[in-house]
């Protein structure tokens, strides 16, 4: 098992007197190079991953590295739904049992093949609280995992839930490492092979990969700041940059003849969150008029340029629960209507009084502040005053999870499972229990969700869901803002890379550098 | 005072820092096991894992049971990496060292020299260009300097790679960046210190005495003026490792500074402690050398203790 502890480094002090000596005659001369030059493509994260171990690494990174190193069940295709990769088949046996048909020809990176039993072995540890994954959240729903023989496997649930082929994605872990800890081997297109000082994580092909072998190793370099990932790339020292670009560094880049900038549709739902428990955002015709009077489709040109659509639901349109409803529209006097009948008049007319003070939570990025800052211009267009507040992520985050808010901007990233609806808006999932951060309760939508849910088959989920959907848009529980576009930066030497809408970076296996 | 006194107030000075970073860490909001957990965890998964981690006790329990780990050596475990604290800093610990120690003698090395050439012709061009240099030093901010020094040096001249650690060529920008505002402070003492001795009766006696110009400027001007030098620069070492978290984030230096970012973000209390008391163990050290070194060299100082 390969071990994440960074190499230390011996401090060598002969290099301090080097480095004033390299400085006194020059620096060009004395340093005279560059790096040496990494081995096969190489990409930048902005942040370290947490851990390298998939059962307890969560976060964005974390999750990126640990799809290049493993395989799960299934997979989720552009358009959410859930396509086989270990699983080759899979059937309810019966309204409380998932059976799946494995196949035969993947393989650890050591060699062994993956069977049924590790598959298990990995559910069981994951489901273990002892172990503390944060990826137990999802299995919630299953009662136990069986191996049947070598490739057949089934999952029992405690009670018929269609939503289970979500819970399939997990990483799948050898049985003798699934309760070990460390980073356990993996059975993805590549392997790890060496991790340099926690910024540099190598890997290389899994040579067992039963798909298009990887052409050659891939280094996954951490550079926290955005002008120096920007920097890195333009220069050619990293091949690969995916990220949320402000507009401008974007049409930079796109002018570079050496980088193609490549936009696809995305997963991520940005959206303004609105507490049900103040009265005045309670009443739907004041969500409505702010709906009304914000230029959604101005404010995603603002905020993304042309990297962005505006959004009309949480699902886009690319996913198989998507249920097309009117654009989004910009009123403002219908708006100014909608809180007169609302009763909140605006007390001076067009004089500097506002109907009512409200305060916008957002996280302390440029882009989000500029992004509050416009909303607060549409806003004051109809009379509403609102204090924009940025919060360091960690105290935004605290602040929404206890209902600490009037409104607040934020987004959801990677929505494949449209039963994100019910965790979003029944009114049982107020947090801990789920993420209905504005306590928004509403028994029909309840009643929807809850249908939407158990629906048994994929068409009665879809019309279900369509219901739910044309349901939120009037109700407008939160305020939708864009649809965020998946944006990849890369060297026009990089061939073969598609980007996908969850910012995976699984075809990179296929990719090499020309 | 004596190293023993200089010593024995080490410990009182670490021991207020553990209470303040302490008290700090628990007044700002965010709970690191919902954040480590994610945002759906179940109730009772969330209480099971606070009671793993020790914080569902009460927080004077918890800091009587960090420092009871702290005697033992055992900085705890990070809630964020999942690994032991101890571990994390030792492994980012000769990073930060490297570059605090490359600035530190960079600033040293070139702004004493600069200082004592600038005081030695006042009001000529090498004055004029040394408080110009002082003065930008002083001014231009890590964030933005740092950035300009890429574009120069990586991107115009490609002569230094952009970011990352690796050979001496990495260390280069980073540290000229973190050494800037040292170098500002250090050539503005530095001229002063030396323009307050330059015409000290027995300075004008060793150049009646017939003894060459370098030696009178090194032997007599500059080693008297070393004294407020040296105070500063260990202070300014101080001040060094403060600057590295900027620098370090900027050129993608994985060191302390870096660490303790992340950690804040992620609400790693356990992690938090540690880097912030690595970095002040270190500042204690520095200032404590600083004092030994200035006995050393002071008759009156070592007479007095």
């Amino acid at each position: 098992m390969a071990s994440y502890q960074g190499d230390s480094v011996r401090v060598n002090q002969s290099r301090w007197f080097a480095l004033a000596i390299a400085l006194a005659v020059g620096v060009g001369n004395g340093c005279g190079g560059s790096e040496p030059p990494a081995p096969g493509i190489v990409i930048a994260l902005d942040a370290e991953p947490q851990s390298l171990d998939p059962r307890l690494g969560l976060d964005a990174n974390a999750s990126r590295v640990a799809d290049l190193l493993h395989i799960s069940l299934t997979r989720s295709a552009p358009s959410g739904e859930r396509i086989g990769e270990l699983a080759g088949e899979w059937r309810l046996e019966d309204p409380t049992t998932l059976v799946l048909t494995l196949r035969d020809d993947f393989r650890f990176a050591d060699g062994t093949f993956v069977t049924a039993e590790d598959v298990r072995a990995t559910y069981e540890a994951i489901r273990d609280p002892a172990m503390g994954s944060p990826r137990r959240i999802g299995l919630d729903a299953v009662a136990a995992v069986e191996a049947r023989d070598h490739y057949t496997l089934a999952f029992r649930l405690h009670r018929p839930f269609p939503p289970v082929l979500e819970a399939t994605g997990l990483p799948v872990l050898p049985a003798a490492e699934a309760r070990a800890p460390g980073v356990p081997t993996g059975a993805g297109p590549y392997r790890l092979a060496a991790v340099a000082s926690r910024e540099r994580i190598v890997l290389e092909p899994n040579p067992y990969w039963p798909g298009t072998r990887a052409s050659g190793p891939l280094t996954l370099r951490v550079v926290p700041d955005p002008v120096m990932r920007v920097l890195e790339l333009r220069r050619g020292s990293i091949h690969l940059l995916q990220e949320t670009f402000e507009p401008e560094i974007l049409s930079a880049l796109a002018r570079e003849p050496g980088l193609r900038v490549r936009r696809s549709p995305g997963s991520s739902v940005a959206y303004l969150a609105v507490s049900h428990r103040d009265p005045r955002l309670a009443d739907r015709r004041v969500r409505q008029a702010i709906a009304l009077a914000l230029d959604r489709p101005g404010l995603t040109r603002f905020a993304l340029g042309d990297a962005g659509r505006p959004a009309t639901g949480l699902l886009p349109p690319e996913h198989w629960a998507y249920a097309p409803l009117p654009p989004p529209r910009h009123d403002p006097a219908r708006a100014r209507r909608l809180l007169d009948r609302a009763g909140r008049p605006d007390p001076d007319g067009a004089g500097p009084l506002p109907r009512f003070r409200i305060v916008l939570k957002t996280s302390s990025q440029p882009a989000r502040r500029r992004f509050g800052e416009a909303v607060q211009a549409a806003l004051a267009e109809v009379g509403i005053a609102v204090d924009v507040r940025t919060y360091e992520w960690g105290v935004l985050f605290a602040d929404v999870r206890n209902g600490n808010f009037e409104m607040a901007a934020l987004a959801w990233v990677g929505i494949t499972e449209p039963d994100h609806y019910f965790l979003t808006l029944h009114s049982t999932m107020v947090p801990p229990a789920g993420y209905n951060r504005g306590s928004y309760r509403s028994a029909v939508m309840d009643r929807l969700v809850t249908r939407a849910r158990y629906a048994p088959t994929p068409a009665e989920r879809r019309r279900w869901y369509a219901r739910v959907q044309r349901r939120a848009a009037r109700d407008l529980p939160v305020i939708p803002l864009w649809w965020e576009d998946r944006v990849v930066v890369h060297d026009a030497a990089l061939h073969g890379f598609e980007p996908a809408p969850g910012g995976e970076l699984r075809s990179l296996a296929g990719a090499e550098l020309r | 005072m004596s190293t023993r006194r200089r010593l024995l107030l080490v410990l009182p000075t670490l021991a207020g820092l553990i209470v303040l970073v302490f008290s700090f860490l628990h007044l700002v909001p965010g709970d690191p096991v919902e954040i480590m957990l994610g945002e759906g965890a179940a109730p009772a998964d969330l209480d099971a894992m606070r009671a793993t981690l020790g914080l569902d006790r009460p927080p004077p329990e918890q800091f009587v049971h960090f420092v009871a780990g702290l005697l033992r050596g055992d900085l705890g475990q990070s809630i964020a990496f999942r690994a032991p604290v101890s571990h994390l800093i030792a492994s980012r610990y000769p990073a930060t060292l490297e570059l605090g120690g490359a600035a530190l003698l960079l600033a040293v090395v070139f702004a004493v020299p600069l200082g004592v050439l600038a005081a030695t012709h006042r009001g000529g061009a090498i004055d004029v260009a040394a408080r110009a240099l002082g003065l930008l030093g002083i001014c231009l901010p890590t964030l933005w300097l740092g950035p300009v020094l890429v574009l120069v040096f990586s991107m115009q001249l490609g002569w230094l790679p952009i970011s990352g650690r690796g050979g001496l060529a990495h260390l280069v920008l980073p540290a000229v960046s973190l050494a800037a505002g040292m170098m500002g402070i250090l050539v503005r003492l530095t001229r002063a210190s030396v323009l307050a001795v330059l015409h000290e009766g027995y300075v004008l006696a060793a150049r009646a005495r017939g003894a060459p110009p370098w030696l009178v400027t090194w032997r007599h001007i500059v080693r008297t003026a070393l004294l407020p030098i040296v105070t500063v620069v260990g202070l300014q070492a101080g001040a060094l490792l403060a600057g590295a978290v900027v620098t370090e984030t900027i050129f993608a230096w994985p060191g302390v500074g870096r660490l303790l970012v992340q950690a804040i973000g992620a609400r790693d209390y356990p992690l938090v402690q540690g880097c912030v008391l690595a970095i002040g163990v270190t500042y204690v050290a520095i200032n404590l050398a600083t004092d030994v070194l200035l006995a050393r060299l002071d008759a009156r100082l070592r007479d007095a203790a």
